[in-house]
């Protein structure tokens, strides 16, 4: 007994002499994602706002009593969630149905696939400006040239619909994306099946529902979780379309946080905000992320 | 159920498929378009140019200190490219293979700070850099790769963790240690990975906005070129030919590295969390 737990020792001291070197990498890591992170909540207990100098005091759990009843910060937060569900869900069917078409063979497909990766391609800020100004547009925009032609009256979309134009726009960006996943994951689909299916009397509708969409449901989920990742943190758009108007009607948290610590200068309140949004990531990571990661569970079981 | 219904039934779900596609495109070939447009063109209905304006993308550079918004973003998302992959790939790989108690733990935290807004925890980072006399460089928008970019770690750990077991163990007995493993046989192995993560770090600092907004705004010297188009807009907003040629100038870059990466770049990412 004594001897297979010396053996043990020594073998544990070799494997930790080995990863000695790796050691300073994760120590490195974990410091640099959680520091900044620990700034932000000592700023949090204090009253701190860079226009009034000199004023800084503790004041504990203020900042945080006025985040919950801030009517914005709500606000915000509920439009940070329809705008990062919507977008991805829409985007995640569009993207289906344009592989799906792109799956068959025709002349011409990689110059259409090429094109149509196209809006994943143009800056968020760009893309903000040419919808704005060319497509949305009351006076100049194409949507409202075309509505002229059948005798509607100009609409002023991105002052009427702001949520709507931010998801259209988002959607816009992120389908080609979802289809490039999707694309590969049809690709990935064994003919054999296929065959076996229509053998079987399975029209094309079924077949996809039953064989196709199992199949790429990994894919699905991939493609959602990445563009979940980024759509969060949507800032430059909404900066260069709507600047979070009308009023807060497209105010998500990242642009509520940015105009509270670069616009109001209120550092102490702006940190809260940023803690309160951490604990909710971390309950929505824990909670509902744990579904999407089977995705890798597979991979980290045979790891 | 006929056959002449099925075949109208595909024909119309094809249809609305080719319209949505082509939807798609109109603003991508209106700015394409537009760039070649005279200015008294641009401001009318019209859709096709009429003479073909080449001269725009020579004005282009006149008006504007194109070039030197070029160098700034080729710096920009360069540097930031090249140290997440120096930071990032020996992190994904202690994260991925070094057994180590906390690891999991660890690696839930890094997810975390990954779906933060960076806006989160901006504050205290701005205070740093302002105290270092580096704001209104690029200094700030490049550094922080140098310690890590969260989203490639996950990515590169992902991809780390398909390779399979036996690779490193063969190699650890051939006498290499975790530095030899990691150079000699998961780099080389993970190479769609590693593309697709540089892809998308390259895109993300080529396309930012809020960083030069927040750091680099009050000095033009050092304007990337997402924010020098947008300040260029601003104050030119009649000149569409113009706009638009810069715009496509921008663009450029990104669908030349796309155009030949695509297909590794999409291996990358599907290879990594999808069972092969």
């Amino acid at each position: 007994m004594a001897v297979v737990d010396a053996g043990r020792i020594s073998a544990r001291g070799a494997a930790m002499r080995r990863r000695a070197p790796l050691l300073p990498a994760l120590i490195l890591l974990f410091i640099v994602t959680q520091i900044p992170f620990l700034f932000t909540i000592i700023f949090s207990f204090q009253s701190w706002n860079l226009l009034r100098p000199g004023s800084t005091r503790w004041v504990w759990f203020q900042n945080y009593a006025s985040v919950f009843t801030d009517g914005t910060a709500l606000q915000a937060l509920l439009n940070e969630v329809l705008m990062t569900v919507l977008a991805v869900l829409v985007s995640l069917v569009l993207g289906t149905l344009f592989a799906v078409l792109l799956d068959r063979k025709f002349p011409g497909r990689s110059v259409v696939r090429t094109l149509l990766i196209s809006p994943f391609l143009i800056m968020p800020t760009v893309a903000a400006l040419l919808w704005k100004t060319t497509m949305l547009d009351p006076v100049y925009g194409i949507l409202n040239y075309l509505l002229r032609q059948v005798g509607a009256g100009p609409v002023d979309f991105v002052s009427s619909f702001p949520m709507t134009s931010v998801i259209v726009v988002l959607v816009w960006q992120w389908t080609p994306f979802m289809m490039l996943i999707c694309l590969a994951g049809l690709q990935s689909q064994s003919h054999e099946v296929l065959e076996a299916a229509s053998m079987d009397g399975a029209g094309p509708l079924r077949t996809f529902f039953s064989v196709t969409l199992p199949h790429l449901r990994s894919y699905l989920e991939l493609g959602g979780l990445l563009g979940a990742i980024y759509l969060v943190n949507t800032f430059d758009l909404i900066y260069m379309m709507t600047q979070g108007g009308p009023g807060t009607a497209t105010t998500n948290l990242p642009y509520y946080i940015y105009q509270r610590a670069f616009q109001g200068f209120d550092i102490g309140q702006a940190s809260a905000l940023g803690v309160v949004t951490v604990i909710g990531t971390i309950i929505v990571a824990s909670v509902a992320l744990r579904s999407l990661f089977s995705v890798f569970k597979t991979a980290e079981a045979r790891a | 159920m006929t056959v002449r219904k099925r075949v109208l039934t595909v024909f119309a779900e094809h249809a609305i498929l080719i319209a949505l596609g082509i939807m798609f495109l109109v603003p991508v070939v209106f700015v394409a378009l537009t760039s070649v447009m005279n200015s008294g063109q641009t401001l009318t209905g019209a859709l096709w140019p009429k003479p073909w304006e080449w001269s725009n993308y020579q004005r282009a550079f006149e008006k504007a200190p194109v070039a030197s918004w070029f160098l700034n973003s080729l710096l920009y998302a360069g540097g930031s490219t090249l140290f997440m992959l120096v930071s990032s790939v020996p992190m994904a790989y202690v994260l991925a293979r070094v057994r180590i108690r906390f690891a999991n733990p660890i690696f839930f935290a890094v997810i975390v700070a990954m779906l933060l807004p960076p806006q989160v925890i901006q504050v205290p980072i701005y205070v740093l850099w302002a105290h270092l006399h580096l704001v209104g460089t690029l200094w700030p928008l490049v550094l922080p790769h140098l310690f890590g970019h969260a989203f490639s770690i996950f990515l590169l750990r992902q991809f780390f963790l398909t390779i399979p077991q036996e690779y490193t163990d063969a190699a650890r007995i051939d006498g290499n240690g975790e530095w030899g493993i990691l150079t000699r046989v998961m780099v080389p192995m993970a190479k769609p990975g590693i593309a697709a993560a540089s892809i998308f770090m390259f895109f993300q600092s080529w396309n930012d906005y809020y960083g030069p907004l927040l750091y680099t705004s009050e000095n033009p010297d050092n304007w990337p070129i997402a924010y020098g188009l947008a300040s260029f807009h601003g104050t030119h907003s009649t000149d569409w030919g113009v706009i638009m040629a810069v715009t496509v100038l921008a663009t450029l870059p990104v669908v030349v590295v796309f155009f030949f990466a695509q297909r590794v770049f999409v291996e990358g990412i599907t290879l990594t969390g999808v069972k092969g």
